[in-house]
């Protein structure tokens, strides 16, 4: 047990600052075209994505040539910790780098990472990930999206929901049906689908808040047609491949929440003295009281992230990532819950943007998306229950 | 930051547990409780493996381990709802002379020759502003006067030392005899504490600290220690109740199936799991500040607490009730693991006393209400 890193680490720490004051993107920059989607890569994203996959820089535990510099897990966690801390956002298509390349270098081949999976890293492209289907949200495996091989093509026909950025992606991660005789887990694939292939139709949806800036979508795929060397991987094998994509996703998501935990806190903690010399002293003790289990709440998460974190480098395992999905998750809903109640009726103000400023009801909503989607709060507790705690599946 | 523990400290903890699964089952908890028997041969084998020099300085006669290792050791003591005074003695009394450098008194407690415990409390109120027994000196010595309450391994102990505040304003902390003062042993519902109350009226008593304004400093650091180890103490006996609770789930069926397989006990099992697990991380997050010394060690002993606190509400209410009635019956063992945990929030500071010296800390409470 330690508090403090190492110093080769905190050399790596130095190294990235030095790197990221001179090549951050302008704030200026930013404010003016900010990120607006899971897909949407404004000019100065696609700049610095550039600047980091030359430099080494996008992800760091990768070979040079592919944007990295062969760093250990814990540089790489440091290296998330001061992009977040610096407030620069790492990428504006967080499934195209963080899952669908990744898969892509398990999965694919060479002239796939070639078309595919090269252009996201360098910034010149974004991808969607189209799982979920009006039928198919939970229980994914219950996907009907039908795949159907005729000589070289599959000839695709069905329909995805909230496909986040498919109004901007270049191309789709698509999950579709290849066999519907055997059991559904068995008969799924991950086909490669270009957005302006002729069949695809994308409808936005407006979201809950900011509803000038959609980024979920309805996806509409009627007789689109596509060679098979966009199959990824092994036919009917996508189940797996799922799993394995996903588990990219969820090594260090945790402390994109912890730290969005800990930026709200401190300040619900600079606001806290100006708003509470408002009330009465029976309900600012009440509210001193919410503060400060919020804060054990925040603290809590970065000691459950960190220790996870340090068994998973030395055994290379982790099984607790359902735990610290569920709770920093949940813990950062209610602190944006009471962020809300405790600024009163200017909480209802809206217009601060897609993530909603500190206290706004706009940010609570927000909150719902890591709540509800990459296995909601309940399969997550189910996923403890049955794998973590060896409960029989019910 | 690495919160996990290291090689080393896992195989001390492992040989802690191995040696209280042998010394100390649940039918010797029973004893305690039955009276049909006492702790004091659990005592002497602790001695023995020398648990109360732990943490002594190798230059006062002990092994000279961490805050860490003690608060493993104070988790495991509260895994297996360990009666007599070893936690007093690892995290109560020791600090206190440790702060005091009475090296002489270290010597004798690493040899369990000396069994002592720190007497704070009074009106069943932990903290610095509830102390009200007073000090006054007597020639070379002083003298005290006052009550103190809840007093951990009290009735086990031979020695006792006393916060009293001196005509200053200041407190300080005094070296008192068990002889020289009464002990009144009240009924409590985990005999296994050893809980007592001390009546002192003109007691003689030698000075640990003198009582000036550094001694503030002094105690705060004495009770964090007191506090973050009764915090994973209480985790410990939480723990092995989820443990429990959750093997039981495996095997209990009701409408042919194990209730472990009902997803509404599923989804209270993984909230327990979480649970423990949180104030685990943060109660050796706490042990680890206070290990390094360093700057955040207060928030995060209140921090421990409160959420030690949080984790014996969830897991006692859950605990009982998914046993069923077998939880309500004296003879299942599951009662001194219960008892233990609520017992832990009693003392050292309940989870309301820490949140709200939580909230001190961070700067909310205005000075005026404070
Ligand atoms: C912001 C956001 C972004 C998203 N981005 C994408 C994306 O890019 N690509 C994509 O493919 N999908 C995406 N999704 C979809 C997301 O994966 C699904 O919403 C999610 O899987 C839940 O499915 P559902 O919405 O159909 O809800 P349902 O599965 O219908 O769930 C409804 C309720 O029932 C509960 N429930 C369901 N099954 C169980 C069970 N077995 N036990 C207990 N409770 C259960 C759920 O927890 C939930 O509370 C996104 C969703 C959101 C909100």
């Amino acid at each position: 047990m330690k508090l403090r890193f190492d110093e080769s680490v905190e050399a790596f720490r130095s190294e990235f600052l030095e790197w990221l004051a001179v090549n951050r993107p302008p704030a200026e920059e930013i404010d003016a075209d900010p990120p607006r989607s899971s897909a949407y890569v404004p000019r100065w994203a696609a700049a610095f994505t550039r600047r980091m996959f030359d430099d080494g820089w996008l992800v760091p535990g990768w070979p040079p040539e592919r944007g990295g510099r062969n760093a250990g897990a814990i540089e790489t966690l440091v290296y998330l910790e001061e992009l977040n801390r610096a407030g620069v956002p790492r990428t504006t298509n967080p499934q195209g780098l963080g899952i669908i390349a990744p898969s892509l270098f398990d999965y694919g081949t060479d002239e796939q990472i070639e078309k595919y999976a090269m252009p996201l890293l360098r910034g010149e492209t974004s991808a969607c990930l189209g799982m979920s289907e009006p039928d198919a949200g939970s229980d994914l495996a219950n996907l009907k999206t039908r795949a159907v091989r005729d000589g070289d093509n599959f000839i695709i026909n069905g329909q995805k929901v909230w496909t986040s950025g498919a109004n901007y992606a270049d191309f789709c991660f698509l999950f579709c049906r290849t066999d519907p005789d055997v059991p559904k887990h068995q008969g799924i694939s991950i086909i490669l689908l270009p957005m302006d292939t002729p069949g695809v139709t994308v409808r936005p949806l407006t979201e809950i808040v900011a509803p000038d800036f959609p980024d979920l979508n309805e996806v509409f795929l009627d007789d689109v047609i596509l060679p098979v060397e966009n199959l990824v991987g092994d036919l009917n094998n996508g189940w797996r491949m799922a799993n394995g994509s996903l588990a990219h996703e969820r090594s260090m998501v945790w402390l994109m929440g912890v730290m969005g935990m800990e930026s709200a806190m401190t300040e619900l903690l600079a606001a806290a003295p100006g708003l509470l010399a408002d009330l009465g002293p029976q309900e600012r003790a009440l509210a001193v009281d919410e503060i400060a289990g919020l804060h054990i709440d925040t603290v809590a998460a970065r000691c459950l992230g960190y220790r996870g974190f340090a068994r998973f480098v030395r055994t290379g395992s982790a099984p607790e990532q359902s735990l610290m999905k569920l709770y920093s998750t949940e813990a950062r809903q209610q602190l944006a819950r009471f962020a809300a109640e405790l600024l009163g009726p200017d909480s209802l103000r809206t217009g601060t943007g897609r993530h909603g400023e500190a206290g706004s009801l706009e940010a609570y909503f927000t909150t719902f998306g890591t709540t509800i989607s990459a296995g909601s709060s309940e399969i997550q507790r189910n996923i403890i229950a049955e794998r973590v705690l060896g409960l029989p599946r019910g | 930051m690495d919160l996990e523990l290291s090689d080393d400290q896992f195989e001390l903890r492992d040989n802690i547990r191995a040696v209280l699964d042998g010394a100390c089952p649940p039918a010797v908890v029973r004893a305690v409780y039955e009276e049909t028997g006492t702790s004091d041969e659990l005592w002497a084998q602790m001695t023995e493996l020398y648990w109360p020099a732990l943490g002594i300085a190798e230059s006062d006669g002990g092994l000279g381990m961490g805050f860490v290792e003690i608060a493993l050791l104070a988790e495991e003591l509260g895994r297996a709802a360990v009666p007599g005074p070893l936690l007093a003695v690892v995290s109560q009394f020791i600090p206190m002379l440790a702060e005091a450098g009475a090296s002489g008194l270290l010597a004798e407690v690493a040899t369990g020759a000396r069994v002592g415990s720190l007497a704070y409390a009074e009106r069943g109120r932990w903290g610095p502003d509830a102390v009200a027994t007073v000090a006054v000196q007597d020639g070379d010595g002083w003298s005290l006067t006052g009550r103190k309450q809840a007093v951990l391994g009290g009735v086990h102990a031979d020695s006792f030392a006393v916060v009293a505040r001196a005509d200053s304003g200041d407190l300080g902390a005094f070296l008192v005899a068990r002889d020289d003062l009464v002990v009144v042993a009240p009924e409590v519902i985990d005999p296994g504490l050893g809980l007592a109350d001390l009546v002192l009226e003109n007691v003689s008593a030698t000075v640990l600290l003198a009582p000036d304004a550094d001694v503030a400093g002094s105690l705060e650091r004495v009770t964090q220690q007191a506090a973050v180890a009764m915090a994973l103490h209480t985790v410990g006996a939480c723990r092995r109740i989820f443990e429990v609770t959750l093997e039981y789930a495996k095997v209990r069926e009701q409408y042919d199936k194990v209730i472990g397989s009902f997803q509404a006990l599923k989804h209270r099992f993984a909230d327990m799991f979480l649970s423990v697990e949180r104030a685990n991380a943060v109660g050796y997050y706490a042990a680890l500040a206070i290990a390094e010394n360093d700057p955040a060690r207060a928030e995060a002993a209140h921090i421990a607490k409160a959420a030690a606190g949080d984790c014996q509400r969830l897991l006692v209410q859950d605990g009982l009730q998914l046993h069923g009635g077998i939880g309500y019956t004296w003879e299942n063992d599951l009662h001194f693991l219960l008892k233990r945990a609520k017992a832990g929030d009693a003392l050292c500071g309940s989870r309301a006393f820490h949140r709200a010296a939580l909230a001190d800390v961070l700067g909310l409470v205005p000075e005026t209400a404070s």
